[in-house]
Order: structure tokens, then C-alpha cells, then sequence
């Protein structure tokens, strides 16, 4: 034990005292903070007004047209106030940008000159309404955008005219205009806040921001053992050791030592993002977006599964660079590493939506997806208390298991230079020590 | 009681018989040399006396006792190919070599400060690895080696990569090591060293011991049938019935004399042969040098057929360039 200590010890320091530690340490939040001043500032240019021309012959119709537009945005804002209300969180009022009606009567020149507007950049599209030919019938919308990159546009006036045209029928079959209000009122659907489950859009951006995390970090400092191991052995350090340390207490030094330089340095990371965050909600600034939304549970679930990850992880890279003698041979090997990574982040839509499916709650106890699956479960679904303790125990004995396997490989691996050992030979290995 | 012995050793890497059979015995206060060709099994015996691997069969015991890792704490240990952390500074290695083998820090910096500057590399104390030069890094390893002030040093081909300055002052500090009653153990292909250093040798040829014993035995056992001339003028006289060959170098010869019982009285008679045709400044009467022996040694336990190691072309080329190779 003292010897893995020891181990562990020299690869931790030797590694926190390196230029590249310093560098991803700290730049990284730096990039965090610039990215989210630098949205916001984005934010705030990107609120410009949208310009439409109406261009129909019934005048009235346009006029309504930009009061049912102006009422939609009404309604949006004061339901995103209220939402934001409720999740206690001071915000600064998001103006939306709006759409501004212009009605133009058509004459024979109009198109030419909407079209010569569009290419100036002075109007952003606009609205040709033929009046129905028949009495009863409805008029006909084609709508030029000034690009088709702006769905939303479309689709914004499409439900506007939609209630228009209603509102018309309604009042030609003579409904009052205050009782028609109300029968289009929008329906709401009021969401409290769940205390023992919290939902909401921001939570699920930080547990996937963490999800993240621990994807990378595992990937990095996985391979980073593999490739330490193969630094040993090319420079041949390991005979030196394994003349008075076992080799298991080689490798476990070496995980354990290489895993602590991982913890620092997203320890590090998530104090600056929640000092970030403070700092955001203390000055207003995207508060209503880029807020970091975590409980103690999920931090400590985090760390957890983070540890367990890595654990499995680096045991296979530690095998991995046990078997290889230089990173070229290593990357033709790291698909065994990268590729249950991979499918957990693939996986990651599915859990998102239903983080509670039985597709989620099997591959969850699946060890190699344990780490990352089981927290994104623990955080965002309700697994069972049964679940989490299961997950936890088939993780931990499969650990055990994968470093028994690995430190053997490694006793043998680490003494053989030369050719790359076949399946066969390391069968093998694993009979003799 | 032996400091490191080895009882009936095998080891057999997949279908490589590495070392099969081997004895031998290290006693305290004595050095002990390993010789061997490329390939011959030394770094393997080596490496079963530490226990970096486990002999299949036979035994190995350190100080007395059946193999332990707590006895390693007792050993010095230089591998052949050498390893230091590149990236660290030398007074940090050694620190923590020493650390390895149950020594405090503070006590390990003051040994390796007091090592630095008796090797003569104490401005390296403060460098980065990466930053010295071979020799120098050869010198840290051998620190590293010894900080822990070990009874048994075992040293894996010591003196390869040492210019000659440093390869004395290496035999020197071995010299002095054994002399405080420590055993040594050394492999090497440098025969030159071995007769002068070594109390004890062993000889292993295909994991095999071919010869073993103190240097006097060995050497007392063979007969005085080498010569060794220098002289200037008429080397007619090399053409003496009593001699079976010659090695000829500029102004000298290396004889072998035919065996006979009468051997001492052949060399008196080529000398006097000699001093007839030519000016002698050297005669000298030995036995076979420890190179000859071993040469012949290897040469009678590898068939003349199939030889993967010496094939008996090789064996015809100069000795030395054959044995550094």
C-alpha cells in the first residue's frame, strides 16, 4: 500500500507540475466564461425587430394581422416571466424580437419594389395576400423571405393569419369580439416546480454538461495511463521498479495517481462553473440561460460514478498500453476504450427523453455503461434505491475483476519489447505470472 | 551462508528454454562475475534473483532464506537496458528510488548528495534527466542502485556504454563496495573486467552452465600454453615445430603451443629460437586468458550444425569484435 502511494504520488506530481496540466486547467473555464459573456452579448445585439410588408388589397386584414402578431408576442413573454417566476431565479426581461406589419396597398409596381427592399436589407419579407375569388372562399398567402434560413418567420405568421381568419368567420357568424378572445385564448398548462424531481431545462443542460465532463475526462486520462505505461516501458523505468514494487502496485499507483490529476482538474472546473454561475446570476447576465441548476445529490452521484468510470476505464487503458510499445499501436487498440464511450453518448438522446425506459434501466447495469448511464439516471430518472446499490456493487466487483486480468497482462506485457502479443499469447499470459 | 543462491533453476518462456538447470552461489564480501554470449540466459537468471519473474522450477534464496520480496529491500538492482524518469530532476529520482527501498527522504537526499559528488556529477544534482549526458545517467542509475546501502548488488552489463575513464572509476567503487563485505554480482560480456574484478565466475552458454568456480581454479586448470611475444626483425622463427598457432599482430605474436608434457621446456626453446633471429622485448608464458576459455567453452557446447547463436564462422572472427558485438 505504502508503494502504490508512492507511486501515486510521484505520477501526480510529476504530472500537476506539467505546462499542459496549467494550461487545459485554466483555460478551459476561461473558454467556459467567455462563452457565456459572449453569448450574452450576442444576446443582446441579436434582438432586433423583424420587418414584413403585407401587401393586400383588404387593409383590414393586414391591420389585423399585426394585432393578432403583436398579442402572440404579449402572450409569449409574459408566459416565459412566469415560468422563470416560478424556478425562483431573478431575470432580466428577454425582449424577443418582434414582427413588424407594414400594409401596402398593391399597385403595379410593388413586387419590383418589395424585391428591390429585400435586396437592400430594408424589409425582411413580405406577404402577398390574393382576396379570395369567390365570397366564402379563402384568400391565398405566398410569403418571401428575404432568406429560408428563418423558419420560425413562417410559421409565426402562419398561426397568426390562422387566428385571423378565424376570428373573421367568427365574427361574420356574429360572435362578439371579447367572447371570440376568449374562445382563442391559447390553452395554459401550468407545471410546478417538482421537489423531488427536478425537471427542468436547466437541470438537464448541467447533468449534460457533467455528462460530458466525465465522457472527456475519462477518454483523456484513460488514455493518458495507457500512454504513461508505454512512456515506462520504452524508457525502461519499470525494471527499476519491479525490482522492489509489484506490479500491481505499479499499476495501481499509476491509476490511482494519474486518476487524482483528473479529479483535481475537474474539481477545479466545476468550482470555476459554479463560481461562474454565481457570478452570472449576481450580475444579470443570461441568468435565464446559463444558470448551473445542481444538487448536492447529483454533485456526490457525480464524483461517484465518475470515480467507478475511471476506474474501468483506466484499467483497460493500463492493459492496453501493457500490450503495446509505442502510441501508433496503442491508437489501433483504442477503439476497446473508445467505443463503449461512444455508444453511452449515443445513448444519450434516449435517456434524455426517457430516462426511466427499460432499455435506459437494463443498459444502465451494464458495468461498462454503469458510470456514465446510471449517473445520467440518477440525476435526471428515478431508478430504483435497488438499482443505484446493484449498479454500484456489479461495477466495483467487475473492477476488481478487470484489474486482476489487467495486472497480470501487465506483469508479463511490460517485459515484452518487440512484436505485439496475439489474442493467443495473452491468453496465455493470463495463465502464467 | 550465500547472499544469493540459485538451486536447479529452469525457466521457459513459451517455447524458449531460457534457463535450464542453473546453480550458483554468492557469498558476501566477494564479486561475482555472470558471462555469457548475447542471448545466453544472464538477464533471465537476473531477473528470477530479484523476482521480477519466477523460475519454473528450482529455487532461489537471498540471505539464507527461500525468495521473499521483503529481502528485496536488501538488493541493489541495475537492469541492463537503464531507466530513469526523463521529465524529472536528479535529486527528485533519487529521492524517490530511495524511497522505493524503505528509506526516508531526508536521509536519501544527504546519501545521494554524498553519492554525486564521490561519482564526480554533483552539478547534475540539480538538472532534468533528459538533460545529461549517457554516461552521467548511467552514473544517477548506479546511485540509484546503491542509495539504500544494499548487501547484495546485483548490476545487469555495468560496464557497457562507459568510456574507459568512468569504467575504472566504476571498478573502483565495486572494488570498495566488496571490500565493506557487500556482495557483488555482475553480468558481462567483457572478459578484461571479469579477470580482473571477480572472485567467482560462471559461465552459462544457452541457459546452461558450462564452467563455474573461483578465478585462481579456473584459470590454475589449464595449462601454460600461451605465449606472448614482442619483437622486432626475423619472425622466421615462428615457424617452430612446437607451435600448433598463431595470431600475428605488428611486432607481436599470440601463440598457442601444441599440448605436451613437456610444455615449459617447448617455450623455453622458442625463446631461445626467437633470440637467435630477432629482437625480443616481451616473452610471456600464461595460461589461456579467460576470453580463450570461454571461446572454447562455448565452441565445445555448440554443435558445429544449426547453431543459432555462434555459427562457427562467427567463431573465426576477431575475438573481441565478436564478443562486444
Amino acid at each position: 500500500m505504502r508503494n502504490v502511494w508512492l507511486i501515486a504520488h510521484r505520477e501526480y506530481t510529476d504530472r500537476v507540475r506539467t505546462r499542459g496540466f496549467l494550461l487545459t486547467t485554466i483555460m478551459i473555464p476561461v473558454i467556459m466564461a467567455g462563452f457565456v459573456v459572449g453569448s450574452n452579448f450576442l444576446g443582446v445585439k441579436g434582438t432586433t425587430d423583424i420587418r414584413i410588408a403585407v401587401v393586400s388589397s383588404d387593409v383590414q386584414l393586414a391591420l389585423d394581422l399585426q394585432d393578432e402578431l403583436n398579442r402572440m408576442q404579449d402572450q409569449k413573454e409574459q408566459t416565459q416571466s412566469e415560468s422563470d417566476a416560478s424556478q425562483n431565479m431573478p431575470s432580466a426581461p428577454a425582449r424577443q424580437p418582434r414582427i413588424i406589419v407594414d400594409a401596402i396597398d398593391p399597385g403595379p409596381d410593388t413586387k419590383a419594389e418589395l424585391d428591390e427592399s429585400l435586396d437592400s436589407g430594408d424589409s425582411d419579407g413580405y406577404l402577398w395576400i390574393t382576396p379570395a375569388s369567390a365570397p366564402g372562399g379563402r384568400p391565398t398567402f405566398v410569403f418571401t423571405p428575404r432568406s429560408n434560413w428563418d423558419v420560425s418567420i413562417k410559421n409565426t405568421l402562419a398561426s397568426a393569419l390562422d387566428k385571423v381568419l378565424i376570428r373573421e368567420q367568427l365574427t361574420h357568424r356574429g360572435i362578439v369580439a371579447a367572447d371570440a378572445d376568449t374562445m382563442l385564448q391559447p390553452v395554459q398548462i401550468a407545471a410546478p416546480a417538482n421537489p423531488h424531481h427536478d425537471d427542468d431545462k436547466s437541470a438537464e443542460i448541467s447533468v449534460s454538461v457533467l455528462f460530458f465532463v466525465m465522457y472527456l475526462v475519462i477518454m483523456l486520462y484513460g488514455m493518458n495511463v495507457a500512454r504513461s505505461i508505454i512512456e515506462e516501458k520504452t524508457s525502461r523505468i519499470f525494471e527499476v521498479l519491479l525490482a522492489s514494487i509489484r506490479p500491481e502496485a505499479m499499476m495501481a499507483g499509476k491509476i490511482i495517481g494519474v486518476g487524482s490529476v483528473g479529479l483535481t482538474q475537474v474539481g477545479i472546473w466545476l468550482i470555476a462553473a459554479l463560481t461562474l454561475a454565481g457570478a452570472s446570476v449576481a450580475l444579470h447576465l443570461g441568468a435565464n440561460v446559463y444558470h448551473v441548476s445542481l444538487t448536492l445529490t447529483q454533485i456526490i452521484f457525480f464524483f461517484i460514478y465518475f470515480i467507478l468510470g475511471y476506474l474501468f476505464y483506466a484499467s483497460i487503458a493500463a492493459a492496453l498500453g501493457a500490450m503495446t510499445n509505442s502510441e501508433q499501436e496503442l491508437q489501433q487498440l483504442n477503439m476497446f476504450l473508445v467505443l463503449p464511450l461512444l455508444f453511452c453518448f449515443i445513448m444519450l438522446g434516449t435517456l434524455l427523453t426517457t430516462p426511466d425506459s427499460t432499455l435506459a434501466r437494463v443498459l444502465a447495469l451494464v458495468p461498462p455503461f454503469t458510470p456514465l448511464l446510471m449517473y445520467f439516471r440518477v440525476s435526471l430518472g428515478h431508478p430504483a434505491v435497488w438499482e443505484i446499490a446493484l449498479s454500484l456493487v456489479l461495477t466495483s466487483a467487475s473492477i476488481c475483476g478487470l484489474i486482476w486480468i489487467t495486472s497480470r497482462i501487465y506483469r508479463v506485457g511490460v517485459l515484452m519489447y518487440g512484436k505485439r502479443p496475439s489474442i493467443s499469447e495473452i491468453f496465455r499470459w493470463l495463465k502464467y505470472s | 551462508m550465500a547472499v544469493v543462491q540459485l538451486d536447479h533453476v529452469r525457466k521457459v518462456y513459451d517455447t524458449k528454454v531460457a534457463v535450464e538447470g542453473l546453480s550458483l552461489a554468492v557469498e558476501a564480501g566477494t564479486m561475482f562475475g555472470l558471462l555469457g554470449p548475447n542471448g545466453s540466459g544472464k538477464t533471465s537468471s537476473i531477473r528470477m534473483m530479484i523476482g521480477i519473474t519466477v523460475p519454473d522450477s528450482g529455487s532461489v534464496s537471498l540471505f539464507g532464506k527461500p525468495f521473499a520480496r521483503s529481502s528485496l529491500a536488501r538488493v541493489g538492482y541495475l537492469p541492463e537496458e537503464r531507466g530513469l524518469y526523463k521529465k524529472m530532476n536528479v535529486l527528485d529520482q533519487l529521492i524517490f528510488l530511495g524511497r522505493l527501498h524503505y528509506i526516508p527522504a531526508a536521509v536519501a537526499e544527504k546519501r545521494a548528495r554524498v553519492w554525486c559528488e564521490k561519482l564526480q556529477i554533483a552539478e547534475a544534482i540539480p538538472k532534468k534527466t533528459e538533460d545529461l549526458s549517457k554516461g552521467m545517467q548511467q552514473k544517477i542509475q548506479f546511485i540509484g542502485a546503491v542509495l539504500h546501502d544494499p548487501d547484495l548488488i546485483i548490476m545487469d552489463e555495468p560496464f557497457s556504454g562507459l568510456d574507459p575513464v568512468n569504467a575504472l572509476m566504476l571498478m573502483d567503487t565495486l572494488l570498495e563496495l566488496r571490500s565493506q563485505g557487500r556482495a557483488v554480482l555482475f553480468s558481462t560480456h567483457r572478459m578484461d573486467q571479469v579477470e580482473k574484478l571477480c572472485d567467482n565466475i560462471a559461465l552459462i552458454h544457452r541457459g546452461k552452465l558450462v564452467l563455474s568456480g573461483s578465478m585462481g581454479e579456473i584459470k590454475s586448470s589449464y595449462p601454460h600454453n600461451r605465449v606472448h611475444i614482442t619483437f622486432e626483425g626475423d619472425d622466421s622463427f615462428l615457424r617452430h615445430p612446437s607451435i600448433e598457432s598463431i595470431k600475428r599482430f605488428p611486432g607481436q605474436a599470440d601463440i598457442r603451443l601444441h599440448p605436451s608434457p613437456t610444455l615449459a621446456d617447448d617455450a623455453q626453446a622458442l625463446l631461445a629460437r626467437a633470440l637467435q633471429h630477432a629482437r625480443v622485448t616481451r616473452f610471456e608464458v600464461t595460461e589461456p586468458t579467460l576470453e580463450e576459455i570461454f571461446i572454447e567453452k562455448v565452441r565445445e557446447t555448440s554443435p558445429d550444425t544449426n547453431g543459432p547463436n555462434l555459427s562457427p564462422a562467427q567463431l573465426e572472427e576477431p575475438v573481441g569484435s565478436y564478443l562486444d558485438a
